[in-house]
């Protein structure tokens, strides 16, 4: 691996997986902008989880951010998803019919991409698990 | 002066009836990776290619400026884009989005080093193989730090890397003030570095102050500052496009178009609305 993608993961990891900030880099900087990361997938999650924001009111982002700290993101549909089975019996009540509306619809085993329930999908759960594949 | 496509807004699924009702509307552009091929085009989007709107995709995740090379599947998504919508051209980042399996989420500078400079230029070249000839603009980012070890100032890094893959520039002016504001520095005098000569396109955005930076957010209003930089901007060239980029929190129509009339008034161009 070249010394570019070395230091290039190292920073990602910095941003999102709360490693520390690589030598020489201005750490407020870096870290003001994995506040603003987290933010902006506040927001996105959002949208793809327009109950499951609602129900935590204008606290939202703040409470997305503290989970997501230090999680990478894999795509708003399973950041939300993430986030809504990690509080258990505590999810609002205004965010359980969107979460049980999407379990039934989809697949997901919280470490690939959500697959249909179906014909479709157990062709993709049979394809996946053959070659052994986490992909998101 | 007529502008050749004139003030344009990005088309995003949540404001497709409003840009499909802007009568003056030549060209917009839509983020690539929303593009499901194997669907129709969205309804909003197809009549606007009909009606000879110039639609432009533009990539977010091709990470070009990664050390690993472009993902073939996705150089090509692009190019499929371009040839759905009968695209002059298209366009993506200098910046990186992901590392050694992480995804950042977002666009991340480079290091302004030659031999970033060498990862950037096999990576377009890569795409502009897979694109066939239609023409890839690129943009330089907005970022709140940068790199320690910059071997070119931010202008010398872009010419070279224009001059190396014969692109076009794709500036955001909000990215212009964000950078410079952001290194304590004179927008100004990094506009008058850039090669505006070479502009494709210009991108315009709206951001927040926040904890001493200047955050480059497209969720937020477009600034004083900002639309000064139009006005120096259309002072030295005359861009072909000033495409106004919002992508979330969007307000009423009449705050959109308010801020597509003060684009076209700091350039001193007809409105579309």
């Amino acid at each position: 691996m070249s010394d570019l993608a070395d230091r290039q993961r190292a920073l990602v990891a910095a941003l999102v997986a709360g490693e520390d900030v690589p030598d020489g880099f201005d750490s407020a900087a870096v870290l003001a902008t994995t506040a603003a990361l987290r933010r902006k997938r506040a927001g996105e999650v959002a949208r793809a989880w327009p109950f499951l924001a609602a129900s935590h009111g204008a606290a939202w982002p703040r409470v997305f951010a503290a989970w997501a700290a230090g999680r990478p993101p894999n795509g708003s549909l399973r950041d939300g998803w993430d986030f809504a089975r990690s509080l258990g019996a505590d999810l609002p009540e205004l965010a359980r019919p969107e979460l049980a509306a999407r379990e039934a619809r989809l697949v997901y085993d919280g470490r690939s991409a959500p697959v249909p329930r179906g014909r479709v999908g157990s062709w993709l759960r049979r394809l996946r698990s053959a070659h052994g594949s986490r992909a998101g | 002066m007529t502008p050749r496509y004139g003030v344009a807004i990005g088309w995003r699924p949540e404001i497709a009836g409003y840009v499909a009702g802007l009568p003056g509307l030549r060209f917009t552009e839509v983020v690539a990776e929303s593009l499901h091929l194997h669907d129709p085009l969205p309804d909003g989007l197809r009549t606007l290619v009909e009606r000879g709107v110039a639609v432009i995709p533009h990539g977010v995740k091709l990470s070009l400026g990664g050390a690993e090379p472009v993902d073939d599947a996705r150089a090509a998504h692009l190019a499929e884009c371009a040839a759905a919508l009968g695209a002059p051209m298209v366009s993506e980042h200098i910046a990186f989005v992901r590392a050694g399996g992480l995804e950042a989420g977002h666009l991340l500078p480079v290091p302004r080093t030659r031999e970033a400079v060498d990862a950037i230029v096999a990576n377009v070249r890569r795409t502009q193989s897979a694109l066939g000839g239609v023409p890839l603009a690129l943009e330089p980012i907005a970022a709140l730090f940068d790199w320690p070890d910059a071997e070119l100032t931010e202008a010398e890094f872009l010419t070279e890397i224009l001059d190396r893959t014969g692109c076009e520039l794709l500036l955001d002016i909000a990215n212009v003030y964000a950078n410079a504001r952001n290194r304590g520095e004179d927008p100004l005098v990094l506009l008058d570095a850039l090669p505006l000569e070479r502009i494709a396109y210009v991108h315009v955005a709206g951001g927040m102050e926040h904890e001493g930076y200047y955050h480059d957010t497209h969720t937020d209003a477009l600034s004083e500052p900002v639309l000064d930089l139009v006005k120096e901007l259309c002072a030295r060239t005359a861009p072909p496009a000033l495409m106004l980029e919002r992508d979330g929190d969007y307000p009423p129509a009449a705050d959109l178009t308010r801020e597509l009339d003060a684009i076209a008034t700091a350039a001193g161009w007809p409105a579309i609305t």
